[in-house]
């Protein structure tokens, strides 16, 4: 089965580029592959919990990573340095992702056969 | 040899990954690879629309992608939200959004992100332009 990673680098709202990027995982999912979606650098803030982007008339879409599962994309990981380096904290995010280190992510990513990154 | 798709999500007009893309399109198949399609999203959509008109002495892209995929035989295709979203269209699509014109360039399709995924697992390479 091909492995597919799927990596957020980008903080939310500022761009489409995380909206977009879930999509394609999304879509993958309807294909036989095993898909990861890796969260690092500003991708972090993708996780926050209680966004409101409505107040700046967006869509959350934030939401939808909490379906990834659903969906049958069940290896999702977080960037425990990303998260330190922003003074932020496992309990101000959603309970998706699990708190991988840098080299471990780095190993994951080798191994992927394709590997989005918008 | 190989078979390669590209994924391109670089702005035409203010990028140059679209121009990047183009050239590496070149150079694969000039080595004698296969190239199955090149899929924009996110910006790279804006490349589609027949109605960009940049300066005469300034390279269209639009023109350069159309002509490159007619001569070698490899499609060009649109992911329709990110397309309608910024203003591109097909006829049919127009009609369906009650939209008053349409802008895609003949040379493209308008299709869904499962056509990235299917070029992904029917490629050896997938290449992204961004």
């Amino acid at each position: 089965m091909k492995r597919l990673s799927v990596i957020f680098n980008k903080a939310p709202y500022g761009s489409q580029a995380g909206r977009e990027l879930l999509d394609i995982a999304l879509m993958a999912a309807a294909f036989d592959m095993d898909i990861s979606a890796i969260f690092i650098g500003n991708g972090v803030y993708q996780l926050l919990d209680k966004q409101q982007p409505d107040i700046l008339q967006l869509k959350n879409h934030s939401p939808t990573f909490k379906a990834l599962e659903l969906y049958g994309i069940e290896t999702i990981l977080l960037e425990q340095e990303a998260l330190a380096h922003r003074n932020m904290t496992e309990p101000q995010l959603l309970d998706v992702a699990e708190l991988t280190d840098n080299a471990t992510i780095q190993r994951h990513i080798q191994q992927s056969d394709f590997v989005f990154m918008l | 040899m190989a078979t390669f798709s590209l994924l391109v999500t670089a702005s035409p007009h203010s990028s140059q990954g679209q121009y990047s893309a183009l050239e590496f399109t070149k150079a694969l198949l000039q080595q004698g690879h296969t190239l199955k399609r090149i899929f924009f999203y996110g910006d790279g959509v804006l490349v589609a629309s027949r109605l960009n008109c940049p300066p005469s002495d300034e390279i269209n892209l639009t023109k350069s992608w159309a002509k490159l995929a007619i001569e070698h035989d490899f499609e060009l295709t649109v992911c329709v939200t990110a397309a309608l979203k910024r203003g591109i269209t097909n006829a049919a699509e127009a009609d369906r959004n009650a939209l008053t014109g349409d802008n895609l360039d003949p040379a493209y399709e308008i299709s869904g992100l499962g056509q990235l995924t299917e070029a992904m697992l029917e490629s050896d390479r997938l290449i992204t332009f961004g």
